[in-house]
């Protein structure tokens, strides 16, 4: 399954995540690709808003993983500087993603072997200076339901095979 | 001469008594003096201090099994100011520990600003209240308690108020192990970070990386390094400090863990310096004269920050980046043009061919009125610039393209340094972090602040990097301070300045 949102300006693109986090548990995993500028880390502004999150999100790129601490714990995971699959385990990749919160993976797609099988992969794809097609897959029965629910929320699905 | 402290006497009441009556509006009775007396050596300890021959200052403490009560302490009002209460204090907390107590408490008048100060800097903190303690005004007293101390803590803090003090510090925040020794926190008597050239060809080209494996592997060697470099043994030294953030947790646990086990085998003490700290403390390395008050930019890869400092020790940060870090800024439109990393260097070279006024990118921030940065707008600007001038067919010039980029995270840099200098009428600024080698960067600053005639520091590009000398460094300062890390602690990646 395919869904698409469509986003026309930056908050637009913040508001989406805003919408999805009220439907977020524990354990959610959400993995974000797309280019330098794509709007990821905005996305994620978004969910921290949502989630009650007091301080500004900034980008992990340095730090590799940020911790929020909103209505639930937000782990927001950058792997732009990571080489190797096996540095994961230095940060504690698996064990922050089964912990007590939920995380965001920008350049999640850098590793797909690394990611759970049961999650939400979002690609921002650039059309313009201002607007964004969020290309939703998921890929397990919670991270389904997610998807639907969200893309609902947002003002109904766009469904493609 | 520097005052000496010797125990007090039955001869000393009478000098004593003089100094007790104009320090304090309800003194002590000289019988009172004679009963404490009577106990000196047996659970209290009374000292006094000597300058010149003429007795300045005196306190003692109450020492009830590992709790010691500071019962008294003044120092003539004419040589008040000098260190001669801290000194007394110091002497004090050691003959308590030795007498076999691990904590300190006192009470202190809430308005009395001085006496507050003075026990700050050794290590006491606010502990709770005692209601109407002070009989001629009613005022409540503050309950004051210092963290669990020992003899060598107290050593440590000694040593550094005498500038003897030499301390082996580890870093590991991020991409360097590092370790550095150093003496009276200017002497600088090694500095190793494994990224060195040499220090690749001896361990057999080891870069240390993000992976905690990798700072696990270094540790050991770089801190036996710094050592022997040193011409010292771990039995030299006097403490231990360690970078216990902000950084990368999975680097910043193995900086952490060794620097304990070390405290832990060796019963030296150990004090935890925040790496931004570090970053500002690499300006007094370099330019020993700088003093606070002064405002510090801490621009690297992970942070960029204006930050006040009243004093050393004291942190006000007025603002920092909402999204991306000016270092991460550099490297990711380095990429973009295909420049290779680290981005920063590649950007400036290419920038000094290109003419920064030749595309107007935005400049994010500069009269939002307050500190803060954003780069994010900026990094998506130089996007959209390049797509539009593919689709347009026009062949992009990178080196004006480099050159205005820069302009554009220099101008809101320069542009909110000099406000934030000028609004806290400071006479002192340091430019601190990776980001600091940037050629014009620095030149802009300097400029503007010379202009203002506010003394400028800015470290050389082997102290703006990350390294351990400036947290040795850091560490003398919380040293004189009583700043120490228990073994509890933990690194913390978020850890605030």
């Amino acid at each position: 399954m395919t869904l698409t949102l469509h986003t026309s300006s930056e908050h637009a693109t913040e508001r989406l995540g805003t919408r999805l986090a009220a439907l977020l548990r524990v354990g959610d995993v959400v993995a974000l690709s797309g280019d330098l500028g794509a709007g990821k880390t905005h996305f994620v502004k978004g969910v921290a808003a949502g989630l009650g999150v007091p301080e500004p999100v900034t980008s992990p790129t340095f730090n590799i993983l940020l911790v929020h601490m909103g209505r639930l714990p937000l782990y927001h995971f950058d792997l732009y500087r990571l080489e190797h699959a096996e540095q994961l385990e230095d940060i504690d990749f698996w064990g922050t993603l089964e912990s007590d919160g939920v995380s965001f993976i920008e350049w999640g797609d850098r590793f797909p072997e690394a990611l759970p099988q049961d999650r939400m992969e979002i690609v921002i794809h650039r059309e313009d200076v201002d607007t964004r097609r969020l290309e939703i897959n998921p890929s397990g029965p919670r991270s389904s339901q997610l998807a639907v629910d969200w893309v609902a929320a947002c003002g109904g699905p766009e469904v493609s095979a | 001469m520097r005052p000496t402290t010797r125990a007090m006497t039955l001869d000393d009441i009478e000098d004593v008594m003089a100094i007790e009556r104009v320090s304090f509006p309800v003194p002590w009775s000289e019988g009172q003096f004679r009963d404490e007396l009577r106990r000196q050596g047996e659970g209290r300890r009374w000292m006094v201090a000597e300058k010149d021959g003429v007795l300045v200052g005196f306190g003692g403490v109450a020492i009830f099994g590992d709790e010691a009560h500071v019962m008294d302490l003044a120092v003539l009002p004419a040589h008040r100011g000098r260190g001669i209460g801290r000194d007394l204090l110091l002497t004090l907390m050691r003959q308590a520990v030795a007498g076999g107590a691990t904590r300190l408490t006192l009470e202190v008048r809430p308005a009395n600003s001085a006496a507050r100060a003075l026990y700050a800097s050794v290590g006491f903190v606010e502990a709770g209240l005692r209601p109407g303690y002070y009989s001629d005004t009613g005022e409540d007293a503050l309950i004051l308690w210092t963290p669990e101390l020992d003899a060598s803590a107290l050593d440590a803090v000694a040593a550094a108020d005498a500038a003897q003090d030499l301390v082996l510090a580890i870093e590991t925040s991020c991409d360097e192990s590092a370790a550095a020794v150093m003496r009276g926190g200017t002497e600088l008597l090694s500095s190793v970070v494994a990224s060195q050239v040499d220090f690749h060809a001896r361990f057999g080209g080891v870069v240390p990386e993000i992976a905690s494996r990798k700072h696990t592997e270094a540790i050991v060697a770089v801190v036996d390094e710094a050592l022997v470099e040193a011409g010292i043994g771990l039995g030299d030294l006097t403490s231990l400090a360690v970078t216990h953030g902000p950084g990368l947790i999975g680097a910043l646990v193995v900086g952490v863990a060794y620097a304990k086990g070390l405290a832990l085998a060796t019963g030296l003490p150990l004090v935890g310096v925040n790496h931004l700290e570090g970053h500002i403390f690499a300006n007094k390395l370099a330019d020993p004269g700088l003093e606070p008050p002064l405002i510090a930019l801490v621009v690297s890869g992970g942070h960029t920050a204006l930050v006040h400092v009243p004093e050393w020790g004291v942190y006000h940060t007025l603002g920092q980046t909402l999204d991306d870090a000016a270092g991460e800024a550099f490297d990711k439109v380095a990429k973009l043009l295909g420049l290779g990393y680290p981005g920063g260097p590649a950007i400036s070279r290419l920038a000094l061919e290109g003419d920064p006024a030749a595309i107007a990118f935005p400049r994010a921030m500069m009269r939002s009125g307050n500190y803060d940065f954003s780069l994010s707008g900026l990094k998506t600007a130089v996007i959209t610039y390049v797509e539009a001038e593919k689709r347009a067919g026009r062949e992009i010039s990178n080196p004006d393209l480099a050159a205005s980029f820069q302009a554009a995270v220099i101008d809101v840099q320069v542009a909110k340094a000099v406000r934030a200098a000028e609004e806290h009428g400071v006479k002192a600024f340091c430019l601190a972090g990776g980001v600091a080698a940037n050629a014009a960067l620095r030149e802009g600053l300097r400029d503007a602040m010379s202009e203002r005639g506010i003394r400028f520091s800015v470290p050389g590009f082997d102290l703006c990097t990350d390294n351990a000398a400036m947290i040795a460094a850091a560490a003398h300062f919380r040293l004189r301070r009583g700043s120490f890390l228990g073994l509890d602690a933990e690194a913390v990646a978020g850890l605030r300045l």
